[in-house]
C-alpha cells in the first residue's frame, strides 16, 4: 500500500503536516537572529543566515491570518525546497514525523479547493489525530518567491 | 543552676539560725559600753550591779558593790557559794518569766535579776541590788554571821552602812535595767540579721548578674552561630542553582538531539526504501532526546523543591536570629537592672554595717 511520510508541526494548538520530501531540514529558531527587512509584506518575518546562504522566513501565523506570538525555545523554522529555493516557515514545534497510508487521507473538501486558491492538500488521520496538510507550494506562492527575490536584489 | 542556687539559699538559713543559738552577750552589746552604763548606773540610783553570761560567770567588772558583801560576804568560802547559789536561783527565775525578778538573797539584801533575753533565748543576765527596804534586824544578820564564819559585830556594822530603798525604786531601776538592756541586744540582733539577709541578697543578686552574662555571651554565640548557618543554607543555593544551569545546558543537549533525530527522519523519508533503516535509528534518537528531557524536567522540580525549603529554612533563620538579638537586648536590659540592684544592695550593706 502507498504511503507517504509527514513532517507534523503545531500552530496554536492545531496540528498540520507537509509532504517529507519537499521539507530540506528543521532549525531551532533560537540558535538564529532573524534579520528585520524593510518594505516586505508582513508575511515574511525577515532573513537569516544559513551556513553563509540567506535564507528568507515566513511567518505562517501572518499568512494564516493568527494572532502574532513571540518567538519561543521550543520554536522551529521548516525549511522547505520550493520552487527551487530554500526558505522557512516559523511554527510552534514540529511534534512528530509519521507515515500515513494513502486510505487514511482525505482530499480537501470540494467547495474549499474550489473557491479559492486553498493551502490545504487534505486531511490525515492518525489515531486520534486529526492532521490538516498543508501544500507549500500554494501558500509560497510564485509571486511572493519572486517579490522577495526582486527585493533582495535590489537591497 | 537553679538546684544551686536554691541549696545556697538553704545554707543562708541555715548559718542564721545557728547563729541564734551561738550569739552571745558580747555579740549584741559592746561591752565597754555596758560597763560605763552600768558604773553610771550603779553611782547615779545607789545599787550594785554585775552583768553575767548565762553560766552565771561574770562579763562586766562589779560596780558599787557594798562592803558588807565585798569585805563580808564573800570573804568565806562558804559565804561565797552561798552568793553563787543566790545569784543563780534568782537568774533561773528571771530567764523563767522573761521578766526582772526581785528577791531576798541568802545574807538577806534585797537583789535583782533582770534577763537579756534574745527571741525567747536567754543570752544574759544583769545582777544587782545590795540594798535594804527597811532597818535590818541585828539578829538575822548576826544569825547569817555566824552561818558563813563572818565576825558578827562587823557584820551588823556594815550592813547599818547598807543603802535603804523602797522596793518600787529597786523594781523600777531592775526594769531600766532590762528595758535598756534588752532592747539595745535586740536592735544589735536585727541589725545582725538584716546583715545577713543583704548578704544572701547581695549573693544572689552576683549570681544573677553572672548567669546573665552567661546567657548574653550565649546569645552572642548562637546569634553568630545563626548566621553562619544562614550564609551555609545560602550557599546551598547557590549549588543548586548551578545544577539548574547544568540542567539547562542538558535540557538544550537533549533538544538538539531531538532536532538530530527529526532531521535524520526527513533525510531517511527522501531516501524512501533505501532510508527505512535509518528511519528506526532515527526514531529511536528521538525517543532518547524524549526520556532526556523527561529525566531533566524532574530533576528541575527535585532543585526547585531544594530551594523552596531553602528559602524557608532562610527565612526562619532570619527570624530565629531577630528572636535572639531581642533575647540579648532583653538580657542588657535585665544585666542593667541587676546592676543597680548590685549596687543598692551594697548601699543596704553599708548602711547594715553604720547602725
Amino acid at each position: 500500500m502507498a504511503n507517504i511520510q509527514l513532517v507534523v508541526f503545531a500552530l496554536d494548538n492545531q496540528e498540520y503536516g507537509i509532504d517529507a520530501s519537499a521539507v530540506n531540514g528543521i532549525l531551532r529558531s533560537k540558535k538564529f537572529k532573524i534579520e528585520f527587512l524593510p518594505g516586505m509584506p508582513k508575511e515574511i518575518a525577515g532573513m537569516i543566515n544559513l551556513r553563509g546562504q540567506i535564507k528568507f522566513i515566513y511567518n505562517l501565523r501572518m499568512k494564516f491570518g493568527f494572532a502574532e506570538k513571540a518567538l519561543s525555545d521550543e520554536s522551529k523554522f521548516i525549511m522547505l525546497n520550493v520552487n527551487d529555493s530554500v526558505c522557512g516557515w516559523i511554527v510552534d514545534e514540529v511534534t512528530d514525523i509519521v507515515r500515513i497510508d494513502d486510505a487514511e487521507l482525505q482530499n480537501a473538501p470540494a467547495f474549499i479547493t474550489g473557491v479559492n486558491n486553498s493551502y490545504i492538500k487534505g486531511i490525515g488521520k492518525v489515531d486520534d489525530r486529526l492532521i490538516v496538510i498543508l501544500d507549500p507550494e500554494r501558500i509560497l506562492s510564485i509571486e511572493d518567491v519572486e517579490s522577495i527575490e526582486s527585493a533582495a536584489v535590489v537591497k | 543552676m537553679q538546684a544551686n542556687s536554691a541549696k545556697g539559699q538553704q545554707n543562708n538559713w541555715g548559718r542564721q539560725s545557728s547563729d541564734i543559738q551561738n550569739i552571745k552577750l558580747a555579740d549584741v552589746i559592746d561591752l565597754k559600753f555596758l560597763q560605763r552604763f552600768q558604773d553610771d548606773f550603779a553611782k547615779g540610783v545607789g545599787l550594785a550591779s554585775v552583768t553575767v553570761d548565762p553560766d552565771g560567770t561574770p562579763v562586766t567588772n562589779p560596780s558599787s558593790y557594798t562592803r558588807f558583801c565585798m569585805d563580808y560576804t564573800h570573804s568565806t568560802e562558804c559565804g561565797d557559794k552561798r552568793c553563787a547559789e543566790s545569784h543563780r536561783k534568782g537568774g533561773e527565775e528571771a530567764a523563767r518569766t522573761g521578766k526582772p525578778v526581785v528577791y531576798e538573797c541568802h545574807a538577806g539584801l534585797i537583789d535583782f535579776a533582770a534577763p537579756i533575753m534574745l527571741e525567747g533565748r536567754l543570752i544574759g543576765t544583769i545582777l544587782g541590788g545590795q540594798v535594804l527596804t527597811e532597818l535590818p534586824d541585828e539578829a538575822k544578820y548576826r544569825k547569817i554571821a555566824s552561818e558563813i564564819g563572818v565576825d558578827g559585830d562587823g557584820y551588823i556594822e556594815a550592813v547599818h552602812e547598807i543603802r535603804k530603798l523602797s522596793r518600787e525604786s529597786i523594781e523600777a531601776a531592775a526594769n531600766v535595767l532590762f528595758d535598756v538592756a534588752n532592747s539595745m541586744s535586740k536592735s544589735a540582733y536585727h541589725q545582725r540579721k538584716l546583715k545577713a539577709v543583704v548578704e544572701t541578697l547581695s549573693d544572689g543578686v552576683s549570681q544573677i548578674s553572672a548567669t546573665m552574662e552567661e546567657l548574653a555571651a550565649t546569645a552572642t554565640s548562637v546569634s553568630g552561630t545563626q548566621s553562619s548557618l544562614n550564609q551555609e543554607i545560602k550557599n546551598v543555593n547557590t549549588v543548586t542553582g548551578k545544577i539548574d544551569e547544568v540542567m539547562e545546558f542538558i535540557k538544550d543537549i537533549a533538544d538538539e538531539t531531538r532536532l538530530l533525530g527529526l532531521n535524520a527522519a526527513i533525510e531517511a523519508a527522501r531516501a524512501g526504501e533505501a532510508g527505512l533503516g535509518f528511519g528506526v535509528v532515527a526514531q529511536e534518537i528521538r525517543k532518547l532526546s524524549g526520556d532526556s528531557k523527561q529525566t531533566v524536567g524532574k530533576i528541575k522540580e527535585l532543585t526547585t523543591s531544594i530551594k523552596e525549603s531553602v528559602d524557608k529554612t532562610v527565612s526562619m533563620g532570619n527570624e530565629t536570629t531577630s528572636i535572639v538579638e531581642q533575647q540579648a537586648a532583653a538580657i542588657q536590659e535585665v544585666t542593667a537592672s541587676v546592676q543597680e540592684l548590685l549596687s543598692l544592695t551594697e548601699q543596704l550593706n553599708d548602711l547594715a554595717g553604720e547602725v
